[in-house]
């Protein structure tokens, strides 16, 4: 077996007065400093509450949304596969018969706490009809009291996904 | 007019202190924000006004006053706990007292000395009073009761042993080399000219032992990299672990004083001082309207060139552009005071006394420029390097800057003997 030999540094005299190396450290950092403080358009980041953030991903895990049938119904089943998947225990529902014939189960109550929630995305990939997905692209939730952050079964149809049908992780 | 030229250094004093801190602080965060390809603090303000992010460390000033009193219940030792902030404080504030902030200056028949403790031994008790400082770090320590703290002043007393025999030895060979331990005659004496071309500062008489005197001076602020008694990564946060609010803040306010102290003494052994580069005391009073009409040009060009970058950097202005509005109008209106205020001046003549005066200013005006430039050579220097382990800093200290040091006194003797200076 051949032997690698594996060059060593920092034995000869101009790397051990190390002299050289922080010349060279202090010349990078002052270049970028030099650089953004005469255009701070070199900055990358971005001033967020007026700018928001322009790189959210189809495969982003936001708020969640329950989405509907193409009659505008609720699309849930009442299955509770994410209720069971969710490692958080934070999916509350509660079934009901439904009446109108379009299915057998509908849930009279579905809400989920954000404030336990932790955006793993387990109910998305868990539900078996596409009933729940997270692609609403909204990642700043804010509310006043606890009560708040438990989102409903109303709120959750109200949101709009800001991405296509066809990047739905169920499907 | 007595009292107020002997208040006034006290005054001054104060003012290079305790009023640059909140600069400080705020020079800090910003460097290190562009440094790092970040802007930095920019959004406290007073009605839209933000002076570039320098109203958050005041914010955070008033956040550290208000904070309530905690006494950790386990600190056995509290005269020593609440004594340690006090001497790492007043260490740093004693030891900026002996700078001269300008030339003497003879008013009414009498000599001013612009320094708030006008003694001829200066460095002497620079050295004397600055290591000090660290006795707080190690009473801090100890008296916190904490394992941690206890290593971080075990590290701030193996840094004190490394590093100021280096520094005291460097200061042999400026005292050789100027033949004076009084700050003053070391500045005026780098006011003149070597060869004719070249200001005679100390970096250039004596570069090595201006080089370990800047590399100890570092380690006697406790900043990066020799930052080791605070070690936030390995020993949470040392010394100042069981300290909080206004406790804290003596600990955080004399690291920046100490900083700004170091910066001070640097400045006047290596970088003469107050002296402006060429100009020394007697040529500006003998061309003292040749210096006007300098300042004449040289005000209006900087600020234009100020108001540009202004206009062009601060566009993340949250007042919809007031601000840069204002102050644009704010520096126009200072600048055509000062120009009229200069052609007046230019008009009429100025005495000698009068002449006295302006250079005092101007020099002090140097002197704070240096300070602050010094003071940005820290925070770069701190935003580049990783921070120094304890032995390291020990065989920096013993095996390296020691025996240098040792060899410049050795030699810069032979040279002033052979000289026959």
């Amino acid at each position: 077996m051949a032997v690698k030999v594996v060059p060593r540094y920092g034995n000869t005299l101009k790397e051990k007065s190390y002299i050289w190396a922080v010349v060279a450290g202090m010349k990078l950092t002052l270049k970028n400093f030099t650089t953004n403080l005469s255009d701070t358009s070199c900055i990358p980041t971005c001033e967020y509450p007026e700018t928001q953030p322009s790189d959210i991903t189809d495969r982003y895990r936001g708020l969640h949304l329950l989405t509907k049938r193409d009659d505008d119904t609720v699309r849930c089943v009442a299955c509770f596969m994410c209720a069971t998947a969710c490692p958080s225990e934070c999916i509350f529902i509660e079934a009901q018969e439904r009446t109108d014939g379009v299915d057998e189960k509908e849930p009279k109550t579905f809400s989920i706490d954000l404030l336990e929630c932790i955006f793993c995305g387990y109910c998305v990939e868990a539900c078996p009809c596409d009933a729940i997905r997270m692609d609403t692209g909204i990642f700043s939730i804010i509310a006043a009291t606890r009560e708040e952050f438990i989102v409903d079964k109303e709120k959750l149809l109200s949101h709009t996904g800001i991405f296509g049908k066809e990047n739905s992780l169920a499907q | 007019m007595h009292l107020f030229m002997i208040l006034f250094p006290i005054m001054l004093t104060l003012i290079f202190s305790l009023v640059t801190i909140p600069l400080l602080v705020w020079m800090e965060r910003r460097v290190a924000a562009l440094i790092q390809n970040r802007l930095g603090p920019n959004r406290c303000n007073i009605k839209g006004m933000r002076l570039g992010g320098i109203i958050q460390p005041i914010a955070d000033m008033m956040k550290l006053i208000f904070k309530e009193e905690f006494y950790p219940a386990h600190i056995k030792q509290k005269f020593y706990y609440i004594l340690a902030p006090g001497i790492v404080f007043g260490a740093a504030f004693l030891s900026f007292i002996v700078v001269p902030y300008a030339d003497d200056i003879t008013l009414d028949g009498f000599t001013y000395h612009i320094q708030a403790l006008p003694i001829e031994l200066g460095i002497l008790w620079f050295v004397a009073i600055a290591s000090l400082g660290v006795y707080g770090i190690i009473i801090a320590g100890w008296s916190s009761h904490n394992k941690y703290s206890i290593l971080g002043a075990l590290r701030a007393s193996s840094q004190v042993i490394s590093y100021e025999i280096a520094m005291g030895l460097a200061i042999v060979s400026f005292l050789i080399t100027y033949d004076s331990i009084s700050l003053n005659t070391m500045v005026q004496a780098q006011g003149e000219l070597l060869f004719g071309f070249i200001p005679a500062w100390g970096i250039i008489m004596q570069p090595l032992a201006g080089l370990i005197f800047i590399v100890t001076a570092f380690a006697e602020t406790n900043r990066a990299p020799f930052d080791a008694p605070e070690g936030e990564s390995e020993i949470v946060a040392a010394y100042h672990t069981e300290y909080s609010a206004m406790k804290f803040a003596l600990f955080f306010m004399g690291e920046y004083i100490a900083m700004s102290a170091s910066s001070a003494i640097i400045v006047t052994l290596l970088f003469g001082g107050y002296q402006i580069p060429f100009l020394n005391t007697q040529v500006m009073h003998q061309h003292i309207n040749l210096v006007l009409i300098a300042l004449l040009i040289l005000v209006p060009l900087l600020s234009m060139g100020f108001i540009r970058w202004m206009q062009k950097n601060n566009s993340c202005d949250l007042s919809h552009r007031r601000e840069t509005k204002y102050a644009t109008i704010l520096i126009t209106v200072f600048v055509i005071c000062f120009e009229s205020f200069l052609f007046y001046l230019l008009s009429s003549g100025l005495s000698y006394e009068q002449s006295s005066v302006g250079i005092m200013i101007l020099q002090i005006l140097s002197f704070a420029f240096k300070v602050m430039l010094m003071n940005f050579v820290f925070v770069w220097v701190r935003w580049t390097f990783p921070r120094f382990r304890y032995d390291q800093i020990q065989h920096l200290g013993w095996k390296i800057l020691i025996p240098l040091a040792l060899l410049n006194i050795f030699f810069t003797a032979i040279f002033v003997i052979l000289a026959g200076v």
